[in-house]
């Protein structure tokens, strides 16, 4: 089931938000060139889950761990040195700085970045996500399509092991979506491992090698997306069939 | 031209430097005071404007910085100077802890907690008689004994400029996008690799310092220092200066200063009615040109010093690297 060396496993998480139980002990390993779909109805725990594995929400039981080494408690800034890159699931850029702005702060927070170094990998990211041409805009003025490109973006700036991209199909134009998709695809065959949350099914399903599905705060599936597809506890979870 | 802002700025600076000795005693006094004001009002706005850190207790650490410059002159003997880095460093290690105990405050919750904070430092001087003389005053030794007020309007000129070089470097280097990022959205910079809490505590500490500064000279130059100085009534014209130049930078930040306290001078035939002049004024400027009314003149400005001779951008993307 995973392919290569494992990035990022985390154990037994738990998180209660006053009564309700948003993480029961979740176990989820992510190794190195998975293209992971994390599915579930709303209110099944699939941010939660993110939230936790990318240093967003302290659990209040279980281990996180990246590259086998234990980072739960620690801040968020720390996984993305160790190279955990997220979208969140409404974006979030800093609107009134350039999109090559938001693009340099990831860039120069990386140790011994420079500038010019900065200055040109972000430009070759621009270039990449096809946004070049809107360089000096405020990230605020940028369509909702343009602004999840520009959020994977800086993620990518991070050099990143391993992308979490939390819905990042929601309410964007099919023509962006598929560009969306084939920026994944081209990112995945680079060596990139993903984890993608979307309630998309058919996009999910496109690009996904490995799906995993979360109902009432519990991984309830894990395996090749043709069996999940199958499973009858899937359907009468997610589909309330 | 590139650069002919900044030339026509020196030029400025250097006019106003000659200038300066033909001042009468009165403009001067208006002058020092002008810098005193720009010194607070630019790294209110580093905390406020960059960060978005709404600190209501920046006028505190002018006290503080002030009182215990002129304390430890008093008490020890020490000269001037030296008092003051000391009240630059007390304000930096308050300043730093305020900014700990506020780490997950922002907004409204950020500012009561600084006012509570303002209001608790500004009774303690009031009422430490013993040490502090309260509301009578401490007198404090002057920073020079001549009797023109010439050597202390240099001495503010110097103090601004270095402030302003040393602030325009945290600014416009990676820290500077580090603290807009911060501003914008805080998990998103976390997500981007962001020390948050490291910075906002460095900004607090930072911001503190200068105003320790501020206060310092202000305390050697009046030679009387009141608790009033720490007080709501000087804190809500700093945030009026810093409001109606344009808190997101530091030249309009400044440049508010100047034009408040001078018009503060100017109004005074109104009594107390330049002030709901300037409320009135506040409010048309947060609901009509929130980035200050002078920052697009600012803009302006600063176009002249570029190749293209385009508008700056009102977030240009920074080339100099002052290394973190």
């Amino acid at each position: 089931m995973t392919p290569g060396v494992e990035l990022i496993r985390g154990t037994g998480l738990v998180k209660r938000f006053g009564g309700i139980v948003a993480s029961d002990a979740v176990e989820l390993a992510v190794a190195e060139g998975d293209l992971i779909g994390l599915i579930g109805p709303n209110g099944s725990g699939k941010t939660t889950l993110i939230n936790m594995l990318t240093g967003h929400l302290t659990p209040d039981r279980g281990e996180v761990f990246v590259r086998r080494r234990k980072v739960s408690n620690r801040p968020a800034h720390v996984y993305a040195g160790m190279g955990v890159a997220r979208t969140f699931q409404l974006t979030q850029l800093f609107g009134r700085m350039t999109v090559i702005e938001n693009l340099l702060v990831p860039g120069l927070s990386r140790p011994y970045s420079t500038w010019q170094a900065a200055n040109r990998r972000a430009r070759r990211c621009l270039e990449f996500l096809n946004l070049a041409h809107l360089e000096r805009m405020h990230a605020r003025n940028l369509s909702g399509g343009q602004q999840k490109l520009l959020e994977l973006g800086r993620c990518l700036m991070l050099e990143p092991a391993i992308l979490f991209l939390d819905e990042p199909f929601a309410g964007i134009h099919p023509q962006l979506r598929d560009e969306l998709i084939k920026r994944i695809q081209e990112l995945h065959r680079g060596g990139r491992t993903f984890v993608v949350v979307d309630h998309d099914m058919e996009s999910i399903l496109r690009i996904s090698q490995r799906l995993v599905v979360m109902a009432r705060g519990r991984k309830i599936a894990d395996g090749l997306p043709a069996d999940i597809q199958a499973d009858q506890k899937v359907l009468a979870a997610y589909a309330g069939l | 031209m590139r650069g002919l802002h900044i030339y026509i700025l020196l030029a400025a600076i250097a006019l106003a430097l000659v200038y300066a000795p033909h001042l009468n005693a009165y403009w001067m006094h208006v002058a020092i005071i002008a810098m005193f004001y720009g010194i607070l009002a630019a790294s209110w706005s580093l905390l406020a404007g960059y960060v978005g850190l709404f600190s209501l207790g920046h006028m505190a650490f002018a006290s503080i910085g002030g009182y215990t410059s002129a304390l430890l002159v008093q008490w020890y003997g020490i000269p001037i100077p030296l008092g003051m880095a000391a009240g630059i460093v007390m304000c930096c290690a308050l300043g730093g802890l305020i900014g700990w105990v506020c780490l997950r405050m922002s907004g409204p919750y950020l500012a009561i907690f600084t006012l509570g904070f303002a209001e608790i430092v500004r009774i303690i001087f009031s009422t430490e008689d013993d040490v502090t003389a309260g509301m009578a005053g401490l007198h404090t030794e002057r920073l020079f004994d001549a009797i023109s007020r010439l050597p202390f309007f240099y001495t503010a000129c110097a103090l601004l400029t270095v402030s302003l070089l040393l602030m325009g470097g945290i600014v416009r280097s990676r820290w500077g996008l580090f603290l807009r990022a911060i501003r914008e959205d805080e998990q998103a910079a976390a997500a981007s690799g962001v020390p948050v809490a490291r910075f906002r505590i460095v900004t607090f500490a930072i911001a503190s310092g200068f105003a320790g500064l501020a206060g310092g000279f202000y305390a050697h130059y009046i030679g009387i220092l009141t608790p009033s100085l720490g007080g709501l009534d000087l804190m809500a014209i700093l945030v009026v200066m810093t409001v109606i130049g344009g808190m997101e930078r530091l030249p309009t930040a400044v440049g508010g200063a100047f034009v408040v306290e001078v018009l503060l001078e100017v109004l005074r035939g109104y009594g107390q009615w330049r002030l709901p002049i300037f409320g009135i004024v506040l409010l048309l400027t947060m609901r009509f040109a929130r980035n200050g009314l002078l920052t697009p003149l600012w803009l302006r400005f600063e176009a002249l010093g570029q190749a293209s001779g385009a508008l700056a951008s009102a977030a240009d993307v920074p080339q100099k690297d002052a290394e973190a």
